[in-house]
């Protein structure tokens, strides 16, 4: 239904959406909408990036193999609890966006995010969940060049992400709870969710240290066994 | 009988998640009053007695918040007493127990939300987006169960060569990491295979036609039109700004004119639209058997 059907608008959308919507959501929201609002269009914001990124990949040749793989690696990355609160959703979806490409990892972090919250429980943070862990593995997806051939650097954007993860998810929290948005706020807001931000991190960092080797691994070697 | 969760998935998800969205957004503590008492009668009626946990701890949102809100929030002007110097004023004791209010309705419709929209409701909306997406979607939660069921065959495994020792911590979370590091491994190859039957079978070729249980009827419009109808009327009332209200310096409630009850009236409808349904359909039944 909500198909673009231009391939160069829709390739502006996949890259202009990412860049324009978060510095958008975060900086001028709230210069420029009333305050009592800002929940609602932060709301709508997030969903109508995430129905746009995911309404093209109707029109993506992503071939079947890759497909079914995506759904692997999503199911994986829900099941793959070592510890509550600890799981590995955010290590998978960066491997899945260096080796299956940026959409596959945009994918995956979205499409974990529904899946556990079936577990953990739907709300009105799923959205935000969703494009954050998209958004981390299309970026991961875009850099994969760099970050495939220095362990430091994946290492940094595992750390980064996690943090990055927490602090996006604090912008939600701030407006759900006062209802607005100001520097202020999400100041307090960042200060009460650091322990959960360190624990995002780290856990993201012992995951992408586990994970790595085995996974990239396992992933090149299917790459090369049946030549996707 | 057509109960709530038979009727299309389309039509149920927008009223569910517009009752939702503007208890999310409106701090009209009748208007939240109201979606909590109609959230836990629809909780109530589908899901019956029972989880008496789950409503000791939404229930007692409300209180908490009222209760821990004035030992941060120093706003307001109407001081009850001191606590080490600090004041506690009457206008934060209220705006945490609305705070409270709104996220104990909130979770109760998110609760239906997620007891009414099965994860085969979800995937016949996401068709309309896009079919494709649909089917990794389904597969991925297919797979969820295929890989526990695989997983618990690996363990057996494991533990048949020894390798796998329970109630030691260390122990257990790198045979834990040994068991996924296999299940990886089993899962790609195997969705390699289903690729290529997927291929075999002629999938990707040409247009694909699809078939689905969800009928759209009379009664979906019916109750799709009864939704965006009482939603519009809500919206339209709060974008006036007739349900706006101010919590500090003092709490001020907004002027009891026509359009405030109009949209309480509307706001109650719409969240009364799941019991409405169920009991014109028990009421139809249960006439058309005292007949027979």
């Amino acid at each position: 239904m909500l198909v673009i059907r231009s391939e160069r608008i829709r390739h502006i959308l996949g890259t202009a959406l990412p860049f324009a919507v978060m510095p958008a959501l975060v900086l001028l929201l709230p210069v420029g909408v009333q305050a009592e609002y800002y929940a609602l269009v932060s709301f709508l914001m997030v969903v109508l990036a995430l129905l746009l990124f995911l309404s093209g990949f109707e029109r993506k040749e992503l071939g079947t193999r890759r497909m079914i793989l995506v759904s692997v690696m999503t199911a994986l990355s829900v099941i793959g609890r070592l510890l509550p609160l600890l799981k590995p959703i955010t290590a998978l979806t960066v491997l899945s966006a260096l080796y299956l490409g940026k959409e596959a990892g945009f994918l995956v972090g979205a499409m974990s995010a529904v899946l556990s919250n079936f577990i953990m429980g739907q709300g009105p943070w799923t959205p935000f969940q969703m494009l954050a862990w998209g958004l981390i593995g299309l970026f991961a997806g875009i850099v994969s060049a760099p970050l495939r051939r220095s362990r430091i650097l994946l290492y940094g954007y595992g750390l980064l992400s996690g943090a990055a993860y927490s602090m996006l998810l604090d912008v939600w929290t701030t407006v759900w709870t006062y209802k607005e948005f100001t520097l202020h706020e999400y100041a307090g807001v960042l200060v009460t969710a650091l322990p959960y931000t360190v624990l995002y991190a780290v856990s993201n960092l012992l995951f992408l240290m586990i994970f790595t080797k085995p996974v990239g691994d396992k992933l090149t070697r299917i790459q090369k066994k049946y030549g996707l | 009988m057509r109960t709530y969760d038979a009727m299309n998935p389309a039509a149920v998800a927008v009223q569910l998640l517009l009752t939702a969205c503007i208890t999310v957004f409106c701090m009209e503590p009748l208007l939240l009053g109201v979606s909590l008492c109609c959230a836990v009668g629809c909780f109530l009626m589908r899901s019956g007695a029972g989880h008496k946990g789950f409503h000791l701890f939404a229930l007692g949102i409300p209180l908490l918040f009222a209760l821990l809100n004035p030992l941060w929030n120093q706003h307001g002007t109407s001081v009850l007493f001191f606590i080490n110097d600090r004041a506690i004023t009457k206008e934060a004791l209220f705006f945490g127990f609305v705070t409270g209010l709104r996220l104990a309705a909130v979770l109760y419709w998110f609760r239906i939300f997620s007891d009414l929209m099965t994860s085969e409701k979800l995937f016949y909306l996401l068709r309309f987006l896009s079919p494709k997406l649909a089917l990794v979607f389904s597969m991925a939660v297919r797979n969820l169960t295929l890989f526990r069921q695989q997983m618990r065959k690996i363990q057996a495994a494991q533990k048949g060569l020894g390798l796998y020792r329970e109630k030691h911590l260390i122990d257990d979370v790198r045979g834990g990491i040994r068991v996924f590091s296999v299940l990886i491994t089993w899962a790609l190859e195997n969705g390699i295979v289903t690729a290529a039957s997927m291929t075999a079978r002629g999938y990707g070729t040409g247009r694909r036609t699809s078939c689905t249980n969800f009928r759209w009827k009379r009664q979906d419009a019916v109750l799709l039109l009864c939704t965006l109808l009482f939603a519009g009327v809500v919206i339209v009332c709060i974008s006036r700004g007739s349900l706006d209200r101010e919590f500090y310096p003092v709490s001020v409630p907004p002027e009891h004119g026509f359009c405030w009850y109009t949209a309480i009236a509307a706001y109650t409808l719409l969240a009364l639209l799941p019991v409405l349904h169920e009991g014109k359909e028990s009421l139809i039944w249960y006439r058309l058997r005292s007949g027979i």
